[in-house]
């Protein structure tokens, strides 16, 4: 290997405003001692030593780049979806939202998009780029994607060069359904069903946002220029946050471009239907104890617990079942609300506490008897879909059906 | 590298329960070859089904014909439930008390529907291997809700027949080499009888 040759490219990556921002004979010395001393093989070291200037003058790079081809501008030209976090990347785009930046080290923050979507930006202070202005177009080379809290995220760094475009283009975003949605940035086209209490004193509102395919919570926080969405009204949003937290979706709509519009949709509230077996009966189905106190409800522990309120002795009852429906292909998770398991099980509330107030096993004996009478059987149920588990509205036991019987006799004998 | 943010899955980390598969006593009887996902010690163990699918966890309806109480100290029930193409060999043990319980309760012979984990063992190092099922959940059914898995059972057995003739899954081609001797139109007869037996 020859180490100053090695060390020539290397240091060459590190220029800024015509100044090489490390020292050569340095670079050398780290290459050297790796490949002498350590035995790693000199791509892997040079490698290392380029990622570890970067991280010293924090301008992300990617792998490796043993042949030094990257001198500015070299980078893959893409559209903003198909970039890959550890990715040197041009893109052109335009500018959809600037949001303030969060920190002094950064000097600009927002949105860019291109006809196959958008993506977070940031740009270093360190890096002196030209300010963009909403609305414009740019040409941004070698920029780099990285991850940001699980989301891809370009940022601008001082080798990166940025270039107004001036003609004149048009961009027309694309809904995407609420089912679609993915942690980023994504846009739709949906209904403002619920208003929700504020939870916090900055947050200007919370609900839950719906279209034809499911629906997500969003959220707009207390800043100069927003305002409330109607509830009801039917919104295009473009250009919003999607937040992963704990597994769940969320809109952030900050920084989003809506646009209210006219008409109507028929919000599918998630509305599904399952056929197949119950497979199991959790723990804590049955009659369960609930707190009394206004706008909990929250269950009860056997002691009588809530995790808020803690002792409650006037509790409500309640009933309910939660389990598993398997179709043979997938599991789906259920919840039985009190109307569906009195119907399905035939023991009705009043029943139930019966049993719980004068059986010695009590509550206990209340789980096993809904127990042997739903487990293994085949059922339908209705409701919602929230995270992967049905919130049934309905739940009836199915029942033989002679023309599914012919059918299938047909279908073993005929093709054999 | 980490995967590209985008592709992730969009529920990354939540529990997936294995389904309880549909599969003929006829069938189970006849598989020999079980794999582990992953070296992990709790990864989960599957039973191959000579038509070309992986079960983890298995759901059937039958009649439990005996069931016997072996063992002092580690007490277990066996018990034999019986389908309309041939018998499943079920257990419950020490480590499923829930299971122990309820086939302590039931009268033989009834319909039972069993919610169990398949496994194969030999009884020593010569003989064929068996498939029994370990029992998570086992309770008394009518015979309707018997009949209905018959169906169930029939449509999903012949879905993986035709799945056999067409796919190329992974398991597909794992079975054709396992059990290269199958003959899978046995078991579109075997749907095809035990959719007979039903009368109405």
């Amino acid at each position: 290997m020859d180490f100053s040759e090695a060390a020539e490219r290397i240091s060459r990556k590190f220029v800024k405003d015509g100044t090489a921002l490390a020292d050569k004979a340095k670079i050398e010395g780290k290459l050297r001692r790796l490949v002498q001393e350590f035995g790693v093989q000199p791509s892997e070291a040079e490698r290392s030593v380029t990622g570890e200037l970067a991280r010293e003058h924090n301008m992300a790079l990617p792998g490796s780049a043993p042949n030094g081809q990257r001198s500015g501008g070299g980078t893959a030209e893409k559209k903003i979806t198909e970039a890959v976090p550890g990715e040197w990347v041009t893109f052109e785009g335009k500018v959809v939202a600037l949001s303030a930046p969060v920190s002094p080290s950064i000097s600009q923050s927002g949105i860019l998009a291109d006809e196959s979507g958008a993506i977070r930006f940031v740009a270093w202070a360190k890096a002196n780029a030209p300010a963009m202005n909403e609305g414009s177009w740019y040409r941004i080379e070698s920029g780099v994607v990285d991850e940001y809290k699980g989301v891809a995220n370009l940022k601008i760094h001082s080798g990166t060069t940025i270039k107004e475009i001036s003609e004149d283009r048009t961009l027309i975003p694309v809904p995407q359904e609420i089912k679609d949605l993915h942690a980023g940035i994504g846009g739709v086209r949906a209904k403002v069903v619920q208003e929700w209490d504020a939870s916090h004193e900055r947050m200007l509102q919370s609900g839950l946002l719906g279209d034809e395919t499911g629906t997500i919570k969003f959220v707009i926080w207390k800043e100069p220029g927003r305002e409330k969405l109607e509830v009801g009204g039917v919104y295009n949003i473009f250009y919003a946050q999607v937040d992963e937290f704990n597994g769940r979706l969320s809109l952030n709509l900050n920084g989003a471009t809506i646009l209210q519009e006219e008409g109507d949709i028929a919000v599918s509230g998630g509305e599904a239907a399952f056929t197949g077996a119950i497979v199991h009966i959790a723990p804590g189905s049955g009659i369960i104890k609930r707190c009394p106190v206004e706008g909990c409800n929250r269950a009860l522990s056997r002691q009588n617990y809530c995790p808020v309120h803690e002792i409650q002795q006037k509790f409500v009852y309640d009933l309910r079942i939660k389990g598993w429906l398997d179709d043979g292909t997938k599991t789906h998770s259920i919840l039985l609300q009190r109307d569906a398991v009195e119907t399905l099980t035939g023991i009705s509330l009043a029943a139930a506490q019966e049993i719980a107030e004068n059986n010695p096993l009590g509550m206990d004996e209340v789980f096993l008897q809904m127990r042997d009478k739903v487990l293994g059987r085949y059922v339908t149920c209705r409701g919602r879909e929230i995270d992967n588990r049905l919130l049934v509205n309905s739940c009836e036991l199915k029942t033989f059906d002679s023309a599914e019987h012919t059918g299938l006799l047909n279908r073993a004998g005929g093709a054999a | 590298m980490s995967t590209p943010a985008r592709e992730m899955p969009r529920r990354e980390g939540s529990f997936e329960r294995e389904p309880a598969r549909r599969v003929f006593a006829g069938e189970l009887r006849e598989c020999h070859y079980q794999f582990r996902e992953g070296d992990d010690e709790k990864s989960p163990t599957f039973v191959l089904l000579p038509t070309g699918e992986r079960c983890n966890r298995i759901f059937l309806i039958g009649t439990l014909t005996e069931k016997t109480r072996q063992g002092e100290q580690n007490m277990f029930y066996r018990g034999r439930v019986v389908d309309p193409t041939g018998t499943f060999f079920v257990m419950a043990g020490s480590y499923q008390p829930e299971a122990m319980q309820q086939i302590a309760k039931i009268e033989t012979p009834a319909f039972v529907a069993v919610i169990g984990k398949p496994s194969l063992y030999r009884k020593d190092e010569a003989s064929a291997p068996m498939v029994s099922v370990r029992v998570e959940s086992i309770t008394v059914v009518d015979k309707e809700t018997r009949d209905l898995w018959v169906l169930d059972a029939a449509e999903r057995t012949l879905d993986r027949v035709d799945a056999l003739r067409t796919g190329d899954s992974p398991d597909i081609t794992k079975a054709k080499e396992q059990y290269p001797t199958v003959d899978p139109v046995v078991f579109r007869k075997m749907a095809y009888d035990a959719l007979a037996q039903i009368t109405i």
